[in-house]
């Protein structure tokens, strides 16, 4: 073959230029070579990892945002560029087509990543009034609804304006801004809660001091006056986040963006860029990140409205938010704005009526309400003032509350879908909407537990936030600083229901709140990440903190001291997350579709070539085989003994070929073969060690059909070698001390075995692909997973792809790197012709078993050998 | 392997700062850089080896410096290292001959392999 090899070589490079070049020289070349060699080696796992972990990702195992993806997408462009760029070296001019392929892969990836939504709106601005539904992906939903309500039904809506998604994009993407976010998260990541939050605080710290683009700054300017001029001047407004996308997969954003009451004219600006900013807030990029939306989704909106001064204020929901049969609107209301209500802060009215013409209250609840707020329109501040003798007065009339109820009601009927109001009424008892978005009914066991069923409550009471039953340590929260120290697991105690613990219900097994309804923001968000909620509990942190283990009973209203098994197992099964279908995924799906699918999978195919790569994964395996061939031709392509092929002389010459890329032999070898002695790789002798540990007993008893089948097969079946073809049945090594390379043909498989043992633990790998066979395709496919269930038995990480098997194990400390490469050495000689026997249930199980057992036994002899030899260096 | 001497590209000066100093730890000759310019100004004047290389900095950006870098010493081999995540500007960089792109936040170690497997190539082909 070599002399066929080296026609071919000398056709392209002229044999003669190779001759005048003298021995000294050659070595050089040939050591830039293998330099280039083991970079496109480690280039090539590195690709490999990254592939794998974009895999993971994909499948669901860890979350992650846009700056995964598009990391994660460069890397590997990076890296199967410098694999195509050492193989150019390696083989210079020969493989340069690949260049042309990986830029039209490259093209392809990052025109998917920068498939960005564009934005349809073409004004800034548009005032409330021009504002209708189909307009949500110009002012997002909360404004589109408002004006909808407005203009369509007719409903009292506070004056106002939307600042559009086009003055967003203005603001962050044509300044530049959205580019250095990026570049921080990428740099600080997001996934850490304590590096999350001074990343958010440096971010929402950039946009804030940034400056606004001219014309928008100016429209919100204009579009003010003009409020003025609907209202009185110097009106003091609301500004209200309306993200673009809220609605996405019925998701509801609760409570993560900031809204800020009663501004002034002169704080408009900035407080426009605040809640600009409040999209990188913790508790949003979390949310984000655990639903699996990509930041650029998200663009943010402002609806900005005259402020009404609030009487009393609240929540309606024109449907029990906790079962989905029950069609009885309910109201929450507190005194001032509805924000205490919104926020947890206080606990609330509870008025519930039935639907009819008109609504029928069918009970109310009056609470204890310590707190009001309310904001001062003179002094322009917003501030809580001690509920006083008004806290146990119902803060709305019956009469009122069953207004508030029609309302609920007719929205309902006109938009189809269960709905969330935000109002307020006015002294003048006249009633605002201020927001309107779709309402997630989710359904409560409600049940009534048999008292003492399940042994003393530490504390009962209170109302179901969210429902369900978990159990955890409790944890307490009340600043930011014990975010950081919350456990994965952990029962979140509060005194407030905050918006800002959302931020934790990823990690949260249950809620307990002291303040706070089923009408809140955590709440909302609790129900949508299903995690058990107990709210308005009285006393709760006097009485729960430092309990450690609790069991939360959101359904049946108590907390008991540590797990409940049997209140546990009622616990309804927690839905599986929605984030494997989110849009995140689906950028993730598309980019790996360019990345990851393998489709040269034959080397001998004549599709085996750069044309033919379709995906990055595709180039590398080229690269890799390729890298391979030359490397090993170099000896014989130069003339050049020192770096020819050397047999192996074991007893007999063996089809066992090295070539000695460094310092693989421990002296020069002269002549044609080579002993196991002179061999200096470790990686090699361990290999051999496992080879030669146990004969093998020939070739198992062959069915029939089996049999039928290689004869059958041998004639079509590519794999199976053609005679007289010398490469076809033998094993051709690269070695250095450290690093070994192994192209094999073993009978009618053929095989590569790579490995690299030294210092770098972290660089260390030991890899095993395996491919074909002369049975028909199922028994080759069982021997692959065979083989791979063996191996990841023994911690290799395995893929399997029709006939063919890669397994990698990355990493780790030399004897355990050895180990695996006696474990391969073994399988080599003994998984021969395993294919025939495959579909013998019985025989598989057998040989599963002798397998298992000579290999523990091999590796557990290794083991006691460097035992006594490290006891003897000691010694 | 012998001495490796480095230069250190950023306009974070904390950011390079405190890398330089576990680089040195590690034996290694660190010079730092706060611009594009004066990396071009201290590669004029000094012999290296290796040069880590921001991507974006304000003046003159990296891919730019890379290109004068390349221009004044086409052997000096040159690490973007850089929280840039972007498939085109890598490519960029790694067809005006940069040795890798690496992104930020990046582990000492593999750091220091890089350098190291840089560095090597450097005086293979030099």
């Amino acid at each position: 073959m070599f002399t066929r090899l080296k026609a071919l070589f000398s056709d392209i490079f002229g044999q003669e230029s190779h001759q005048r070049l003298g021995d000294e020289e050659i070595l050089a070349e040939f050591k830039k070579r293998y330099h280039n060699f083991r970079l496109l080696l480690t280039a090539n796992k590195k690709t490999l990892a990254i592939m794998s972990e974009m895999e993971q990702a994909m499948r669901g195992q860890f979350v992650f945002g846009m700056a995964f993806v598009r990391s994660q997408a460069t890397a590997a462009s990076v890296n199967v560029f410098r694999i195509v760029k050492h193989l150019s070296e390696i083989a210079p001019g020969k493989y340069d087509a690949l260049f042309e392929r990986l830029k039209d892969l490259q093209a392809q990836i990052t025109a998917i990543l920068a498939r960005q939504p564009q934005t349809v709106a073409t004004e800034l601005l548009l005032p409330l009034e021009k504002v209708g539904r189909e307009m949500s992906d110009q002012v997002g939903s909360k404004m589109a609804n408002l004006g909808d309500i407005m203009t369509r039904l007719d409903l009292p809506v506070p004056a106002g304006f939307a600042i559009t998604s086009l003055a967003y994009t203005r603001f962050m993407e044509d300044t530049g801004l959205q580019d250095e976010i990026n570049r921080l998260i990428q740099a600080v990541g997001a996934d850490d809660h304590s590096t999350l939050l001074p990343l958010c605080s440096q971010i929402q710290q950039m946009i804030v001091t940034a400056e606004l683009p001219v014309d928008v700054a100016e429209a919100i300017l204009v579009g003010y006056s003009e409020l003025e001029g609907k209202t009185h001047p110097g009106v003091r407004v609301s500004l209200r986040s309306s993200a673009l996308g809220e609605d996405a997969l019925g998701q509801s954003f609760a409570g993560q963006f900031r809204s800020v009451l009663n501004v002034a004219p002169e704080d408009l600006l900035i407080t426009y860029k605040e809640i600009v900013a409040s999209k990188y807030s913790p508790q949003a990029v979390t949310y984000r990140l655990a639903k699996g939306i990509p930041d650029q989704d998200v663009a943010m909106c402002v609806g900005c409205m005259a402020m009404v001064h609030a009487r009393s204020g609240g929540v309606a929901y024109s449907r029990n938010p906790l079962a989905i049969r029950d069609d009885e609107v309910f109201i929450h209301s507190a005194w001032g704005l509805a924000k205490t209500v919104v926020d947890g802060a206080v606990s609330s009215d509870l008025f519930v009526a039935r639907r009819g013409n008109p609504p029928k209250l069918v009970t109310s609840q009056i609470s204890h309400k310590d707190r009001i707020f309310f904001c001062d329109p003179l002094a322009g501040v917003c501030r809580q003032e001690e509920g006083g003798a008004l806290a146990e007065e119902p803060s709305l009339t019956d009469e009122e509350a069953m207004r508030l109820a029609s309302i609920a009601i007719r929205l309902d009927e006109t938009y189809g879908e269960p709905l969330d109001i935000e109002w307020a009424m006015d002294e003048a008892r006249e009633i605002f909407l201020l927001q309107c978005r779709p309402l997630r009914q989710m359904e409560s066991s409600g049940v009534v537990r048999p008292e003492g069923q399940f042994g003393k409550p530490l504390l009962a009471g209170g109302v179901t936030g969210s429902p369900g039953v978990a159990a955890g340590p409790i944890h307490r929260v009340s600043r930011d600083l014990d975010m950081l120290t919350f456990p994965p697991g952990g029962v979140l105690l509060s005194a407030e229901a905050a918006p800002r613990w959302a931020t934790l219900l990823g990690k949260a097994s249950a809620v307990i709140t002291e303040r706070g309804s089923s009408a809140g923001h955590l709440a909302n968000v609790a129900r949508e990440f299903g995690v058990p909620a107990l709210m308005g509990l009285e006393g709760a942190v006097a009485a729960l903190s430092g309990k450690g283990e609790v069991t939360v009973d959101a359904d049946g209203l108590a907390v008991y001291p540590g797990r409940v098994e049997g209140l546990l197992a009622l616990a309804r099964p927690v839905e599986q997350d929605a984030a494997a279908h989110s849009p995140m995924h689906a950028i993730l799906r598309d980019v790996l579709d360019v990345i990851a699918p393998l489709n040269l999978l034959d080397p001998s195919a004549p599709e085996f070539a750069p044309e033919h790569c379709r995906t990055l994964h595709d180039i590398t395996r080229f690269c890799h085989e390729k890298s391979v061939t030359e490397m090993f031709r170099f000896g014989q392509d130069f003339h050049f003994s020192k770096r020819a092929s050397k047999q192996l002389k074991y007893r007999v010459p063996m089809k066992w070929f090295f070539v000695n890329l460094d310092d693989g032999f421990v002296h020069d070898i002269k002549g044609k073969y080579v002993t196991m002695e002179e061999i200096a790789c470790e990686p090699v002798h361990s290999l051999w060690d496992g080879f030669i540990a146990i004969p093998w007993q020939g070739p198992p008893p062959v069915d029939g059909k089996g049999l039928l089948h290689i004869v059958a097969h041998s004639t079509v079946n590519t794999n199976v070698a053609q005679v007289g073809d010398e490469y076809a049945q033998g094993n051709y090594f690269m070695i250095s001390k450290h690093y070994m390379c192994l192209s094999s043909r073993f009978g009618y498989h053929f095989c590569t075995v790579e490995a690299l043992v030294d210092d770098r633990e972290n660089e260390n790998y030991v890899s095993f692909q395996f491919k074909g066979g002369a049975a028909e395709t199922q028994r080759r496919t069982r021997r692959a997973r065979f083989i791979g269930d063996l191996l990841e038995e023994y911690s290799f990480r395995v893929e399997l792809q029709g006939d063919e098997m890669r397994a990698i194990y990355a990493k780790g400390p030399k004897d355990l790197m050895l180990d695996r490469l006696r474990l391969i050495g073994y399988l080599l000689m003994h998984t021969r012709q395993m294919d025939m026997v495959m579909t013998n249930e019985t025989l598989v199980a057998q040989y599963r078993r002798k397998f298992t057992e000579d290999i523990d036994g091999l590796l557990r002899e290794a083991g006691e050998k460097h035992m006594r030899e490290v006891m003897r260096e000691e010694a | 392997m012998s001495t490796c001497r480095l230069l250190l590209v950023d306009d974070e000066a904390e950011f390079i700062e405190t890398l330089g100093k576990r680089l040195a730890r590690r034996g290694l000759t660190v010079h730092l850089a706060n611009s594009g310019q004066q990396a071009l100004d201290i590669i004029a004047g000094n012999e290296l080896d290796v040069v880590v290389l921001d991507v974006k900095m304000p003046g003159m950006d990296g891919i730019e410096a890379l290109q004068k870098i390349k221009a004044l010493k086409p052997d000096l081999e040159v690490l973007m290292l850089t929280a840039h995540a972007n498939v085109e500007v890598a490519m960029r960089g790694m067809e005006l001959g940069a040795f890798d792109y690496l992104m930020k936040p990046v582990e000492l170690d593999e750091l220091l392999y890089k350098i190291q497997d840089a560095n090597k190539k450097k005086c293979l082909t030099g």
